[in-house]
């Protein structure tokens, strides 16, 4: 039964895509539908079996033998991720509904972003579900892959030159990306022969170059995961992609990242190598630096999307901090890994109804407009760890880090989150400087507040191992909330004290993207670099070419020559016969006179 | 018990079928395109049957001496068998293609003639159980291949066909002047021998040694490994399933097969290692992979920027055999089927553009996906394959290559195949982008070059579904690897069974 349930999980997405290319033959266009009900419910298999229990398969015939495994961490992923795409494929019907209605009018563009997106989303969704159950590396790699490569459309989708450029930056670095994570993989399959995600685990514990291949690793999913220097691809892509799109890049496919670094890098593992434990440092400063930078470089933006990117680099950002904390102090991993799931579960979901709650402050449907503004933030004040799932997923973090003495890092990570509010509170003032009314329809609405209801609760769905929840005592709740109150008055001060020094202000136009300009330039200077080599080399081949040709011609001459001796040999025959006969005859004569 | 009719009659249905359409006149197309078929599909059960055999553990020979000392051989080991299935596999798609790509055109007897032809050589090589039949077949595929390369008699055609003709004899001549030095040194050239090279080692280092770079340098012409490739390029005003053939199976994979004799049957793998001659060979292939993948980033066409990436592509086989270790030996192996595969499907590709919309240009290629949609898939299948992503068979033998280099420790091995990844999808992605996300005619933006309406479905049926099942055995060849006789499989057998160092 339940094999049924993962077969229908991965080949449910695969039909619902083939249907969309069936439609695209057989229906006309003027009464197509792109995001039919068939299309919203290609994840929903996969959040079915996210909720029915813990199982493993093991196929040989699968690429270099496939196993895939339902555990107590692909479990809660798997249900995070997939309801996050169920809500984001509900809210995109009613996001699309009137692209569709371009599209049904025969506008070819329209149709085609559509049948684009149609098709290329339960792709996506594919190869995410897929690397959540795979616990070998070529299935593993297959779905990063996939669901990498598969998501360029979602970036894409508009076709301006905004979102041209976003997608570039955003395959430019995911190819990047594959190219460290395949070196990775390879280093540490190669020296520890294993085909397993666990063996990569033990194997770079084992290998002396261990630290080297973990970096590699680290590096190379973390240009998904958003690190501080290879995040640049967020703030391009996600403000031009559509509000689910982004949902699902910044709540469901970052977190792909953060997956491959809990599924290769071996955390928590005693004996680790001085190295290894160095590594897990410089990851924890890393992070931190991302949770910090990019709050302070995020509030400056003008795009709420662009805004909210930067705030996932900085949730992020601690994200990596607490997984380095499994390298640099291997006893916390077991008491703080719940924490991490489901600090990343309640981002996922809460940030997906950010993002989500962008499309609705720019089509607001006919509510109070202070209520509605109040349930846009609500999900943010829950990021900041003021109320609800917020609360509990940073107090068991937390926890943790108290029980194993690093007071330290709390301090950092709460103070991060006077960013996180600083930044919520900067999107949600950006989206009502720029809101629109009109033009929402229930199914974007109602994803929304789902995605709203189920970031609050999360802790109560989520399939986690039972006990690892707790609630926080109250006396704790004034040390998590604290940050809230401060952030937004950080930003008030700030738009305040902005409000007079407008005129002088420089600051305000820092761009989206911040180091890919700088990397951009750099490129092109290195390219026109390389083109200035590769102009020398092609002369130094013309003139070698040109020089063994010559050579050719004047060996050729010679020998030429030596044909024309030939042919004048042929002619003088006789005469040269007669010479050597009186040359022979002298030297018998010779012979004899001695 | 040694089927020894089996390689025998495996080779003689395509030297028959090529003698037999030479005979018929000029317009009997329906008989000629019968007897294609028959002798492509005949020859695929044939060797099935042989894969049968093989994998029961026997190995039919087939012996005949032509002077004293001096025989003929084929031999049908697993090795040969591997090579020979690709080839008939290939053929089958190759001449369905050929038969609707040249519909209507002129010496059409010629170039199915010749086309059998080179494909009986090509067999040849894959059976021949000693130097000197390797020789004989390996000169006449030089020589068959000749008139299909200038079948169109362009001056461009002509000029083309005198640079391969240069190459290759220059090599078919040093490669035999390395076996009068080896027979004059052993008097023995079989491939099976059982004493192997190495009772020469100790007195005769440094003749073995230039041996060896005589043999290996005359196959390299044909491998196109750089500096000896500049034919290649060139030979692309050929007919599109010429030039599928020549870069899939027959020229370039005969000098990479032969390579592959050279290592494991001519000299061991371990006396290979004990003369040196590998970290040269692995260099020269590094060297290749790079400036192949380099050289295609700097094309403006399709089938020179496919050229180039066949030279990139041709040197992992090399690469992977020059590691010394089980999971080289197997990528490489896998890898001339699969390069074979996924190359074969991007050619048929290329020309389907060129017939159906008189696309040369890759920025002509703009919105193609939506004006041919099949054909666009099978070339996204095919350039993912290359660049190495999974599921499609590439990503098999990229990994194999991958392990195989980190257990020789040549960790800049490793290096240069994830750079050559990442050149793979500069080169290959930009193209993708064009066919799927620009808009073009397709979309009413231009003109196509030279739109022609071949046939009901997005071109001629004859074009279209040898490139759709290529592109499909190439997914399937690496999504279901583990299953038994997929090449993976095949591979390993042959590399487990007889070349384990």
């Amino acid at each position: 039964m339940i094999t049924l349930l993962l077969l229908a999980a991965l080949l449910w997405p695969l039909c619902v895509a083939g249907s969309t290319v069936w439609q695209a033959y057989r229906t006309p266009a003027a009464s197509r539908d792109y995001f039919p009900l068939l299309w919203i419910s290609a994840s929903w298999p996969a959040l079915l079996l996210a909720f029915s229990g813990e199982v493993q398969w093991t196929i040989d015939a699968w690429m270099l033998g496939g196993y895939w495994e339902l555990n107590t961490l692909s479990r809660p992923w798997l249900a995070f991720t997939a309801l996050l795409w169920s809500l984001a494929a509900a809210h995109a019907r009613g996001y699309f509904s009137a692209e569709q209605r371009k599209a049904q009018a025969g506008d070819q563009g329209a149709q085609r972003r559509c049948q684009r997106l149609a098709l290329l989303w339960p792709l996506t969704l594919l190869g995410n579900v897929l690397l959540i159950i795979a616990q070998d590396i070529a299935s593993f790699y297959l779905g990063f892959a996939l669901m990498t490569f598969a998501a360029y459309a979602l970036v894409l989708h508009s076709g301006s030159n905004e979102a041209r450029l976003g997608a570039r930056a955003y395959l430019a670095l995911a190819v990047i990306g594959e190219g460290l994570i395949l070196g990775g993989l390879l280093w540490v399959a190669g020296s520890a022969e294993t085909l397993t995600l666990k063996g990569v685990r033990e194997g770079i514990v084992a290998a002396d170059d261990g630290a080297l291949m973990a970096l590699l690793l680290w590096l190379g999913f973390g240009v998904k995961a958003g690190v501080i220097g290879l995040h640049v691809w967020l703030p391009l892509a996600h403000p031009v992609a559509p509000a689910p799109a982004s949902a699902v890049l910044s709540g469901a496919m970052i977190k792909a990242g953060l997956l491959g670094w809990i599924n290769v890098l071996p955390l928590g593992v005693d004996g680790l190598s001085p190295a290894l434990i160095q590594l897990g440092n410089i990851m924890l400063v890393a992070g931190l630096a991302a949770a910090f930078g990019a709050a302070l470089y995020g509030v400056w933006q003008r795009h709420p999307k662009a805004v909210l990117a930067y705030s996932s680099i900085s949730q992020m950002g601690m994200l990596t901090a607490m997984v380095a904390m499994g390298l640099a102090a291997p006893d916390v991993w077991s008491l703080i890994l719940p924490g991490v799931v489901l600090f990343a579960a309640h981002h996922a979901l809460a940030k997906g109804a950010l993002f989500l709650g962008t499309s609705i402050s720019e089509h607001m449907p006919r509510w109070p407009q202070p209520l509605l503004f109040a349930l846009i933030a609500l999900p943010g004040v829950s990021l900041t760890g003021a109320l609800a799932a917020g609360m509990l997923s940073k107090w068991s973090v937390k926890s943790a880090l108290y029980e194993m003495h690093h007071e330290g890092l709390i301090m950092l990570l709460t103070w991060a989150a006077i960013g996180t509010s600083a930044l919520v509170s900067v999107c949600v003032w950006r989206q009502w400087q720029q809101r629109h009314s009109g033009g929402s329809d229930a199914f974007q609405w109602g994803a929304w507040l789902t995605a709203l209801i189920a970031a609050l609760v999360t802790p109560i769905w989520l399939p986690l191992p039972v006990g690892s929840v707790e609630v926080p005592p109250a006396s704790e709740w004034l040390s998590l909330s604290w940050p809230f109150p401060v952030g937004v008055m950080v930003v008030v001060v700030g738009v305040l004290i902005g409000a007079g020094w407008r005129r002088h202000a420089v600051v305000q136009t820092l761009p989206a993207g911040d180091l890919w300009w700088l990397y951009s330039d750099l490129t092109l200077r290195g390219l026109r670099a390389l083109r200035v080599i590769a102009r020398a080399c092609e002369k130094v081949k013309m003139a070698s070419v040109t020089f063994s040709l010559a050579l050719e011609r004047t060996l050729m001459g010679h020998l030429k020559r030596g044909l024309f001796a030939e042919a004048w040999m042929r002619h003088h025959g006789s005469g040269l016969m007669m010479a050597f006969a009186v040359i022979l005859a002298l030297l018998l004569m010779w012979e004899g006179l001695r | 018990m040694n089927a020894a009719w089996l390689p025998l009659t495996t080779l003689a249905v395509s030297l028959v079928a090529a003698g037999v359409i030479f005979l018929l006149p000029e317009d009997a197309r329906r008989l000629r395109t019968s007897i294609n078929l028959l002798a492509a599909v005949s020859k695929i059960i044939l060797v099935t049957l042989m894969v049968g055999r093989v994998s029961q553990g026997f190995e039919d020979t087939f012996s005949f001496q032509i002077v004293g000392g001096v025989e003929f051989v084929l031999r049908a080991d697993a090795l040969g068998v591997m090579f020979a299935g690709l080839s008939s596999l290939l053929w089958l798609c190759t001449t369905i293609y050929a038969i609707g790509y040249l519909e209507g055109a002129a010496n059409r007897k010629r170039f199915f003639g010749f086309f059998s032809l080179c494909v009986a050589s090509t067999l040849g090589i894959a059976l021949a159980g000693n130097l000197f039949t390797f020789l004989i077949f390996y000169e006449m595929l030089t020589l068959s291949t000749y008139p299909l390369v200038v079948h169109s008699g362009t001056a461009k055609a002509l000029a083309a066909g005198r640079v391969y003709l240069r190459y290759t004899l220059t090599g078919g001549v040093v490669l035999l002047l390395g076996v009068v030095l080896l027979y004059s040194l052993t008097g023995d050239h079989s491939f099976a021998s059982e004493r192997g090279l190495s009772p020469y080692l100790n007195d005769h280092r440094g003749l073995l040694t230039l041996i060896f770079a005589l043999l290996v340098g005359g196959l390299a012409v044909k491998a196109a490994m750089v500096p000896l490739h500049g034919w290649l390029p060139r030979a692309m005003v050929a007919p599109a399933p010429v030039s599928a053939l020549l870069h899939a199976v027959a020229v370039v994979k005969a000098g990479a097969f032969g390579i592959l004799r050279v290592i494991y049957d001519l000299y061991g793998i371990e006396l290979s290692v004990a003369l040196g001659v590998t970290t040269v060979l692995a260099i020269a292939a590094s060297i290749t992979i790079i400036y192949g993948s380099l050289r295609a980033i700097a094309q403006q066409e399709l089938k020179p920027r496919l050229a180039f990436s066949t030279i990139s592509q041709v040197s992992y086989v090399i690469l992977g055999v020059s590691l010394f270790g089980p999971f080289g030996t197997i990528g490489a192996l896998a890898h001339l089927l699969h390069q074979g595969l996924m190359k074969v499907t991007l050619f048929f590709c290329a020309g389907n553009y060129a017939e159906e919309l008189g696309i040369h240009r890759i920025d002509e290629m703009d919105g193609a996906g939506k004006r041919m949609p099949l054909t666009s898939l099978a070339f996204t299948v095919g350039a993912l394959g290359m660049i190495g992503l999974p599921p499609i068979a590439g990503f098999i033998t990229k990994w194999y290559l991958g392990v195989g280099a980190i257990q020789a420790q040549r960790y800049w091995v490793v290096a240069v195949l994830v750079a050559s990844s990442t050149l793979n999808a500069i080169y290959f992605l930009p193209v993708l982008h064009r066919l799927w996300f620009r808009e073009g005619p397709a979309h009413g933006k231009g003109e196509w070059p030279n739109e022609q309406c071949l046939g009901r479905m997005e071109t001629h049926g004859w074009l279209l579904w040898p490139a759709v099942f290529t592109a499909v055995v190439s997914l399937g060849a690496g999504l279901l690897a583990g299953l038994p006789f997929s090449p993976l499989d095949w591979a390993t057998r042959v590399a487990v069974g007889e070349y384990l160092p």
